[in-house]
């Protein structure tokens, strides 16, 4: 052995030996099928041959030529801007609101949570009830309290079907960002809001100047989380609408579905999926290298 | 170190200490998941098990519909792990799986339960592929029926109608008399199985069966006329937000009475029945306008994959258990579909179920037995069909017509050019 | 700041979280109401059950049966793994110096842009050629395997807010770095395995995608097969689905019970406090 490459230092070798089996699980669970994928996308195959036909990009140019793959972008980035902004803004007020010390505490944190544990199926068909556009909850409460005018075919009308997906969303995971944030406002030393309330600040202010800034760990997971999942998105939508009436719900991960078994286009659905990779890059990427660049602001600390 | 290690011992000896597999166990796939359809694959099951000594069949329920169940197979075909058999839709939905060398011909088993003998020839043709039988029907469900509130009909004095202007009557009477007039469901089917009634009634037998070849083109005056016949027929009389429900909340709306008609397949009658609103006495049912003597029929064969021989075996005593009339009234009674097989005696039937024994041999003897057009043509096909007639059905202006002809014409181009359409 | 003001503030607080206490209860009170009806009743989505209807119960138990103990046999070990699996490789990158460190957590996460629908078809072969496909073991592995980039940027997270002094002091001490990972590093983190040990639960209890795809018996189906076996097809029978869900959540909710206090203090890394 050459000197130069001394045998790496006690320290170094641990180091190695713990990454060994992560990063052996990352290659053969993560990698591989992206390899095969984009492998699977340059073909045109039905799902079950013994044989493909190569086409080379020619499933990545018909894609780009058909409005309802616009569609779907459309609607994965919609779902992005919804998800950092609903579900994490819902739960920061609930958190903020839950942690002025209320009576019932502990109710109201299991009720709020409660939602985030059910399977999506299962939110799928509970809110199939709730959206029922003529005799379903909501309608029959708006009706009620008099605005039944805003009653709404909630999944059936093209141009309502995203937003009524989106409640649906919204209850199901603002569970997860209260928690975060709730955690997040529990961690913040009680010195730093008592020194502000001594300085007069209102409870508002308090909020915004002092606990805010102290929250960015928790939000940062938070809007990342989000982000993921909505350009992920695939349960609830496939088991409430399929993407429909008419494609108009349909993000990536539905129309890859679909492509691939409903209609036996399995190269085509790979290169939306590898579409849709590119496009959570796009959205994602930037988010991942601040969080690998905080390991060095960490180190640094 | 030593607890990596441990780790690794922990996942080796975990796999060793699973994955057991009974040999003499066949499984049926299937994604009948639930009710009455449930029913009646495990009575199905159990028929074959009675029949059969020498092996043991077990169901196995894919959650999902026709979409998961491809996608499991497909895994089971590249895995090497197919099922014994499995529920197949018919036509295009066998031939895709024949096309990729995937499904065991059924010469022999047809010719032991006498196929050519039992089954009306507009279901053997589309479990044929080039003259193969590929798949055993045992599943008929006729798609259509208009099925209505028998109260709400005596309350206004009307009766079932028989022409697309009776039909508009009714819908005028219920409407003005405060009532829904025709409910409809939400997704790719039930608006396209709808619209085969003026479908047929613009394009009769023999254009049903030449639009599903491909021969009549999606552009043509005659598909265009038969989009102008839905839209002011059926479309016109829909009940208000039916795209936003499921095909089982718009049947709640026909037991409570706020809707006066709906059609859809015949398994609806097996809901009502079971939510206490009886055939003949609470509901009744008459078939839709331009299909009178006819019938338009979805159907479930069982598919053998091609591969291991014990399985084939197994699988071919299985289904001719299945084809027997045992066989075929132990899954069509609790499912609440019509046995293929025409040597059932219609006396297994309850009140509804004979009136579609009935109507399904009218129509046999009358030579017009019409499979489910969404099978008959290429998959691409079929499925943009169901799509483009929904949002029809919601937004049914020219400009969403003119696309919608357009659209579908692309495709039936291209299919063409890929030589993908078959005469059934 | 008077008194009446704080206490008028107060009220608007208890006010907003009730309305949103109701919002977020609504649809469980249907679906639990509706767990109760016999079918004939399930036709008026809004109505009260006539009487207890406990055959829906009996229904999902029959149904879920076996499921139920496969989605524990499923659940415990693959949380701990993959909170395992998580912390290995969350350790080395939390003390890592230099550019070779970032870079592999960088991939890593970058496993989080992976949809899971894309893996399906290799990862069934990978499993398949294992001898794992439809073992409850295999659905260990894959949830472990896929647990890594999320599980990896928690613990490293979390590692990285202990005091590094508490790292440095121990190898002067003459622990061997991989001691101190094990002996303390470990032990003083529970707050934070706890934290993501509620995370992992609900996730892999309701993983639907991976259990579709590698199981296909009573050997090792989980409960959420069962569960979407009732909401799928043709017909869906309500009663049975719902009285199925308010079930199997309710582990989830144990553990988040049993998990709850140390989640406050571990979810953004408290061990040090």
């Amino acid at each position: 052995m050459p000197p130069r490459l001394k045998m790496p230092n006690r320290t170094t070798r641990t180091h190695i030996a713990f990454l060994a089996l992560p990063v052996a699980l990352f290659v053969t669970f993560y990698i591989y099928p992206i390899i095969s994928s984009i492998h699977l996308s340059l073909h045109s195959w039905d799902g079950f041959s013994p044989s493909m036909r190569w086409v080379g990009l020619q499933n990545y140019v018909t894609l780009l030529g058909q409005p309802r793959f616009f569609n779907a972008v459309i609607n994965n980035v919609t779902w992005v801007v919804f998800m950092l902004i609903v579900p994490t803004g819902t739960g920061l007020l609930l958190a903020a609101l839950l942690d002025r010390g209320i009576r019932g505490e502990s109710v109201f944190r299991i009720l709020f949570f409660l939602p985030f544990t059910i399977p999506a199926v299962a939110v799928a068909a509970i809110w199939r009830w709730m959206y029922e556009p003529s005799n379903g909850l909501l309608t029959t409460v708006l009706e009620l309290v008099g605005l039944g005018g805003l009653a709404q075919n909630w999944l059936g009308d093209p141009a309502i079907v995203n937003f009524s997906l989106m409640g649906a969303v919204a209850w199901w995971t603002t569970g997860f960002a209260f928690l975060v944030f709730f955690a997040g406002l529990r961690n913040i030393p009680t010195e730093c809001i008592e020194a502000a309330r001594i300085e007069g600040a209102t409870p508002w202010q308090t909020f915004w100047k002092v606990s805010f800034p102290l929250l960015w760990p928790s939000t940062i997971i938070v809007l990342g989380m989000s982000a993921i999942d909505a350009m992920r998105l695939f349960d609830v939508v496939w088991a409430t609408t399929q993407g429909g009436p008419a494609y108009s719900s349909e993000v990536l991960a539905v129309q890859m579905y679909d492509l691939a078994f409903g209609r036996f286009a399995m190269g085509r659905a790979s290169a939306v999926a590898v579409y849709l990779l590119l496009l959570s890059a796009v959205i994602i990427m930037p988010y991942i290298y601040y969080m690998s660049k905080r390991v060095t602001e960490s180190e640094a600390e | 170190m030593k607890r990596t290690r441990l780790l690794g011992a922990l996942f080796a000896g975990a796999i060793t200490a699973t994955s057991a597999y009974a040999q003499d166990t066949y499984e049926i796939w299937h994604y009948y998941a639930a009710g009455s359809e449930l029913a009646g694959m495990e009575a199905l099951i159990a028929n074959g098990n009675e029949a059969v000594d020498e092996a043991n069949f077990k169901g196995v329920i894919i959650p999902g519909n026709v979409v998961e169940l491809r996608r499991q197979l497909q895994t089971a075909f590249l895995g090497g792990q197919p099922p014994a058999a499995y529920q197949s839709s018919m036509a295009f939905e066998l031939k895709a799986f024949v096309d990729g060398g995937r499904l065991h011909p059924l010469t022999e088993v047809w010719s032991e339960i006498n196929g050519d003998e039992i089954f009306p020839d507009g279901v053997q043709r589309v479990v044929k592929i080039d003259g193969v039988p590929y798949g055993v029907p045992y599943d008929l469900s006729l798609i259509n029926n208009v099925f209505y509130n028998v109260e709400i009909f005596e309350e206004l004095g009307l009766e079932a109608p028989t022409d697309w202007e009776s039909f508009l009557a009714t819908c005028s009477a219920l409407s003005d008399a405060g009532y829904q007039p025709l409910g409809n469901a939400g997704g790719p089917f039930w608006s396209l199985y709808n619209f085969y009634a003026p479908l047929v009634s613009v394009l009769g037998v023999d254009g049903y069966y030449q639009l599903a070849s491909g021969e009549i083109g999606f552009d043509s005056p005659e598909f265009a006329e038969a989009l102008d016949l839905y839209r002011d027929t059926m479309v016109s009389c829909y009940a208000d937000n039916w795209s936003g429900k499921t095909w089982t909340q718009t049947a709640d709306d026909v037991v409570n009475g706020d809707t006066g008609m709906f059609m859809m397949g015949i398994w609806v009658a097996a809901y009502f029945e079971q939510a206490d609103f009886l055939a003949g006495e609470n509901f009744d049912v008459f078939q839709a306008p331009g299909t009178v003597g006819k019938s338009i029929f979805q159907m479930d064969a069982l598919a053998v994959p091609a591969g291991s021989e014990a399985a084939i075996e197994a699988a071919g005593k299985f289904i001719a258990a299945a084809a027997s009339p045992e066989g075929q009234a132990a899954f069509a009674v609790p499912k609440g579909s019509l046995a293929p097989n025409v040597n059932v005696d219609p006396s297994v039937y309850g009140y509804a179920g004979s009136r579609f024994a009935e109507q399904f041999s009218e129509a046999a003897a009358n030579d017009a037995v019409l499979p489910n057009l969404f099978f008959l043509l290429p998959t691409s096909v079929g499925t943009e069909l169901g799509v483009q007639i929904e949002r029809f059905a919601i937004d049914p202006s020219d400009a969403v017509k003119a696309e919608l002809m357009s659209t579908l014409e692309t495709l039936r181009q291209e299919a063409l050019a890929e030589n993908a359409f078959i005469a059934w | 700041m008077s008194n009446a003001l704080a206490q008028r503030q107060t009220a608007l607080t208890r006010t907003i979280l009730i309305v949103f206490a109701i919002i977020f209860a609504a649809p469980l009170v249907v679906a639990t109401l509706t767990s109760f009806k016999s079918p004939p009743e399930l036709t008026r989505v809004l109505s009260l059950p006539s009487e207890l209807y406990w055959q829906n119960y009996q229904a999902a138990f029959e149904r879920m049966g076996r499921s139920f103990f496969n989605s524990i046999a499923i659940t415990v070990p693959a949380v701990a793994l993959s909170i395992l699996i998580g912390a290995v490789a969350g350790y080395p990158l939390a003390y890592m110096r230099g550019s070779s460190g970032k870079l592999v957590y960088f991939l890593l996460l970058t496993g989080m842009l992976v949809p899971f629908q894309i893996v399906q078809i290799p990862l069934f072969f990978l499993i398949q050629r294992l001898g794992l496909y439809d073992t409850i073991a295999g659905m260990w592995l894959v949830h472990t395997a896929y647990a890594v980039p999320f599980c990896t940027f928690f613990m490293r997270n979390f590692f990285a807010s202990v005091p590094r002094s508490m790292y440095e002091a121990a190898l002067i001490d003459g622990c061997s770095p991989a001691r101190y990972f094990w002996k303390l590093l470990l032990p003083a983190s529970t707050s934070g395995l706890a934290a993501l040990a509620i995370i992992q639960s609900r996730a892999i209890w309701n993983d639907l995608l991976f259990a579709i795809t590698l199981t296909s018996s009573d050997a090792a189906r989980p409960v959420t097969v069962e569960i979407s076996g009732f909401a799928s097809s043709l017909q869906v029978e309500y009663g049975p689905l719902m009285a199925a869900t308010l079930v199997s959540v309710l582990p989830v909710m144990a553990a988040y019970l049993l998990f709850q206090k140390s989640f406050v203090r571990g979810l953004l890394g408290g061990a040090g406090k």
